[in-house]
């Protein structure tokens, strides 16, 4: 019985949040609801049985994620004023194509016989830090290397001179390029 | 507590992010709303892992939370760059160069 | 692999090597002699090798050498096999092919000196390019492989008539030789169709049955009157007398139009079932040798009386071959290929000296050539069939053959075009080499050892080849006995009497007058009758034909063509409007995409 009271707070606070990411005006407020789905979600990990994944959630989502995407609210807007547009259009046809997309996932749920309850769970972290770090290794390091690869090719887009260098960035070319092209026009 | 309810959630949660991808006009706005959709899908991952009785869709979940990551840094890196060229707010339907 | 196939791919690769060498390397073609040398070296190789591989087949008289591998595999079985098939016939064509192309390569580097360096590079590229194609032609083991060789050597003589492309009437020439041989060569194209179909297989020793064999030899006789340059289709060959000299020698008279002939001789088994055409062979070949007689005599252009003697000759070759006698046309073709190749060269010194064609320029040149004369008396007697030369023992052959095999009135044509073949060659030798010395030839000269060489060369085999004729037929697993009766000795006579006419006529250094018979034929020639027949005929039909084509060309094939490009134009401006570049469009068509795909899935 308490799960379940527990999994419609959970489900209220989640969908609330997300709908008002998705439709909030201001796009520092977006950010916050969104900090606050995650948040949620965290507590739907928790009650999954998954504690160290909604640590996981909470840091690196709620701690990072949330506080880059404030940076790049604050680096990109324009004017000094705090409310920062967050403007949507053509409602309409997102609305329909959501709403149909949802529909057909319920449905095909409900066509599906899936568990009734949940099988007691004997697993730990530390199985699951062996799981991570044995079968799966590979993966593992695989996604080092992407990691590595994405941060840089975020300092490469977002870099303003190459150190050592007279050529201006890759940003700062394409800058330029469309300032040409502007001119011409 | 029924598996399905769980999927549901996850479902509405991913219809909310899809609504903002297609109607959101910033280009942070539709970083938001993908991550909404990212957020929906480890959900299902750890529900149906936690039924299955295993560790398997934690452990996936882990290697998308990483993914996720990352392209919210290249996404990010994106929008500053637009906004350095086109001196605005990142308005993402102001980027036509590429139409036919 | 043994020795004759090693011998056999030396000949054939060699000259094939140089040319592409000459062909790639443009800085190397264009220093003119290094180049031309190079070829020569190339022709000797080919020679030495050709040497050996007749000698040694001298030896086993009754070897037949089969080397191919599978070409063109089709659902798990070759269609059929290239390689080279070396038996008496092959070797012995080998040898004359080499020979003479070798010869002629020599009497080049000298006949040839004067041209620029580049053009000098691109004779000898084609000429070496035709030393390849004819061999392969000549050992081809079945008719698929031959008609490569047989298009190949086609596309030789284009380009070496058309040698000289900036002379209008060489290149008029040039394509008149290609469009007339083409025409023709589409009958053994259609040959080698019918052929695969009824046997599935290009072997000319396969049996299709009466009917069939009859048809495919109609078929592929077509394809030799545009190559050997049977009437009506001769028409190209005194055109391509525009062709420097030595090519009219080594092509248009020794080897390439003998290809013709050498193509029925390969494959006389198919044509030993063919009654029919045979005897189509026996009058054509007959009337082709009468005919172009008739026309030699009253040509004034001395490459012109050699042509038309070689368009008649090829008729001697190809009405013994309708008879049945292969020896005779087989071994026709080996001497005249000698002695004509020698007639042609010694007329090039002669050109080169006097720098004139027309006969009325030349005349007492023995008092200024005395190689070339005796060379050129030797292939002349050759020619008539004077007895004891070569060319009077396969003459003597098919005049025997014609009449074994009951073929009176065709017998009787060649008896009369064997006495105008003396007096044509008489006509050339009296007023050009004998006579007055005329204004031109006071300053006339033999040319180098490379012009002179040839000449020693050719005329050895044009004096003596014919002592030889047992031992080829026996090569060519043939009879020959020489039978010295009433009918040799009437060719004899007649021969020896067309000499007397022509020295009554023009032996006292009279001009080149046309006797009074022969007026209305020269009248004939001159005004080229059959070429506006051919003409008439091409635009009658072939204009006509060619505007149907066109019409329906320019608006069904066109306007369908038209019709899609406007509807790819069209269908592109309304689909360019997709590619909005608004960002938003592209992420909708993306959620939507998963939307149908997630649909297609779920509801399948």
């Amino acid at each position: 019985m308490i799960d379940r009271i527990a999994f419609g707070v959970v489900a209220l606070l989640l969908l609330l949040s997300a709908l008002r990411v998705v439709t909030s005006k201001n796009l520092v407020h977006s950010v916050l609801w969104l900090g606050l789905t995650l948040v949620t979600t965290a507590g739907a990990y928790l009650l999954l049985s998954a504690p160290f994944i909604a640590s996981i959630q909470i840091l690196l989502y709620t701690g990072g994620v949330i506080t880059l995407m404030l940076f790049g609210v604050m680096l990109t807007r324009r004017g000094e004023d705090i409310a920062i547009p967050n403007e949507s259009s053509e409602g309409g046809r997102a609305l329909i194509l959501s709403l149909a997309t949802f529909g057909l996932f319920t449905g095909a749920v409900l066509k599906t016989p899936l568990p009734q309850e949940a099988p007691p769970f004997t697993g730990s972290t530390a199985e699951l830090g062996r799981e991570i770090l044995g079968p799966n290794l590979m993966a593992f390091e695989v996604l080092s290397v992407l990691l590595l690869a994405a941060m840089v090719g975020a300092i490469v887009i977002a870099r303003r001179r190459d150190p050592g260098s007279q050529r201006p960035s890759l940003g700062l070319r394409i800058e330029a390029e469309a300032k040409s092209q502007e001119g011409k026009s | 507590m029924p598996l399905a309810a769980w999927v549901i959630l996850a479902a509405a949660l991913f219809s909310i992010g899809l609504y903002g991808v297609t109607s959101r006009r910033g280009a942070i706005g539709i970083l938001l709303s993908v991550e909404l959709m990212a957020n929906a899908v480890n959900l299902l991952f750890i529900s149906f892992g936690r039924y299955r009785g295993d560790h398997l869709g934690q452990v996936f979940t882990l290697f998308a939370v990483a993914l996720t990551v990352a392209e919210v840094v290249i996404g990010l890196a994106l929008v500053i760059l637009l906004h350095r060229v086109r001196r605005s707010d990142v308005r993402v339907d102001e980027v036509k160069e590429l139409h036919g | 692999m043994s020795l004759p196939i090693e011998l056999a791919l030396v000949a054939l690769f060699t000259p094939a090597a140089m040319a592409v060498i000459l062909a790639l390397v443009p800085p190397l073609r264009r220093t003119g002699r290094p180049a031309a040398w190079l070829s020569v070296l190339a022709a000797s190789i080919s020679l030495g090798a050709s040497v050996w591989l007749f000698a040694d087949q001298l030896g086993h008289p009754s070897r037949d050498l089969l080397e191919s591998v599978r070409w063109l595999p089709h659902a798990g079985a070759a269609m059929a096999n290239v390689g080279l098939r070396i038996d008496g016939i092959s070797a012995g064509m080998t040898l004359v092919v080499t020979l003479v192309a070798f010869c002629v390569q020599v009497f080049s580097l000298d006949y040839m000196r004067s041209e620029p360096a580049a053009d000098l590079g691109r004779y000898f590229t084609y000429h070496s390019f035709f030393i390849f194609s004819m061999l392969l032609l000549v050992l081809a083991p079945n008719l698929l492989q031959l008609f490569f060789g047989w298009e190949l050597v086609g596309l030789t003589s284009y380009l070496l008539i058309g040698f000289y492309f900036k002379k209008p009437s060489a290149a008029k020439a040039a394509v008149k030789a290609f469009w007339v041989t083409k025409l023709a060569d589409t009958g053994l194209l259609l040959a080698l169709v019918v052929l695969y179909t009824h046997t599935g297989g290009f072997e000319w020793t396969s049996h299709p049955g009466a009917e069939v064999a009859t048809i495919i030899t109609l078929l592929l006789f077509v394809a030799v009157m545009g190559k050997s340059a049977q009437f009506p289709l001769h028409v190209w060959l005194p055109d391509a007398m525009e062709g420097p000299t030595p090519v009219s020698a080594l092509l248009h008279a020794a080897t390439m139009v003998a290809a013709g002939v050498y193509l029925i001789v390969r494959t006389n088994p198919l044509f030993a079932q063919a009654e029919f055409t045979r005897e189509v062979m026996v009058w054509i070949g007959s009337f082709t040798a009468v005919f172009a007689a008739v026309i030699a005599c009253v040509q004034t252009d001395i490459k012109k009386v050699l042509a038309y003697s070689t368009c008649s000759q090829l008729g001697y070759m190809v009405a013994a071959l309708g008879a049945g006698s292969v020896m005779g046309g087989y071994f026709h073709l080996t001497t005249h290929a000698f002695f004509k190749a020698l007639l042609f060269l010694a007329a090039g010194s002669v050109i080169h000296a006097v720098h004139s064609n027309e006969m009325s320029d030349m005349g007492g040149l023995w008092k200024r050539m005395k190689l070339t004369t005796i060379v050129f008396v030797i292939g002349s007697v050759s020619l008539a069939g004077i007895p004891g030369l070569a060319g009077f023992f396969s003459k003597d052959l098919i005049l025997e053959g014609m009449l074994e095999s009951g073929h009176t009135v065709p017998w009787l044509m060649l008896l009369g075009a064997a006495f105008l073949t003396a007096f044509y060659m008489g006509r050339v030798l009296f007023t050009a080499f004998f006579g007055e010395l005329s204004e031109k030839a006071k300053h006339a000269h033999e040319g180098g050892w490379e012009m002179q060489l040839p000449l020693v060369l050719l005329a050895i085999p044009a004096l003596g080849a014919g002592y030889f004729a047992s031992r080829f037929a026996g090569m060519w697993h043939l009879e020959y006995e020489l039978h010295l009766n009433l009918e040799a000795g009437a060719a004899s006579g007649l021969a020896i009497l067309g000499f007397a006419v022509a020295y009554v006529m023009y032996g006292r250094g009279a001009p080149v007058a046309t006797p009074a018979i022969l007026r209305p034929i020269a009248k004939l020639a001159a005004s080229g009758v059959l070429d506006r027949f051919y003409e008439g005929l091409y635009r009658v039909l072939g204009l006509k034909l060619a505007g149907a084509v066109g019409f329906f060309d320019r608006y069904v094939v066109d306007g369908l063509m038209n019709l899609s490009g406007y509807l790819a134009l069209t269908a592109g401006q309304k689909l360019r409007r997709l590619q909005s570049g608004n960002v938003r469009d592209y992420v909708f068509v993306v959620a939507f995409a998963i939307f149908a795909l997630s649909a297609f899935g779920i509801l399948r």
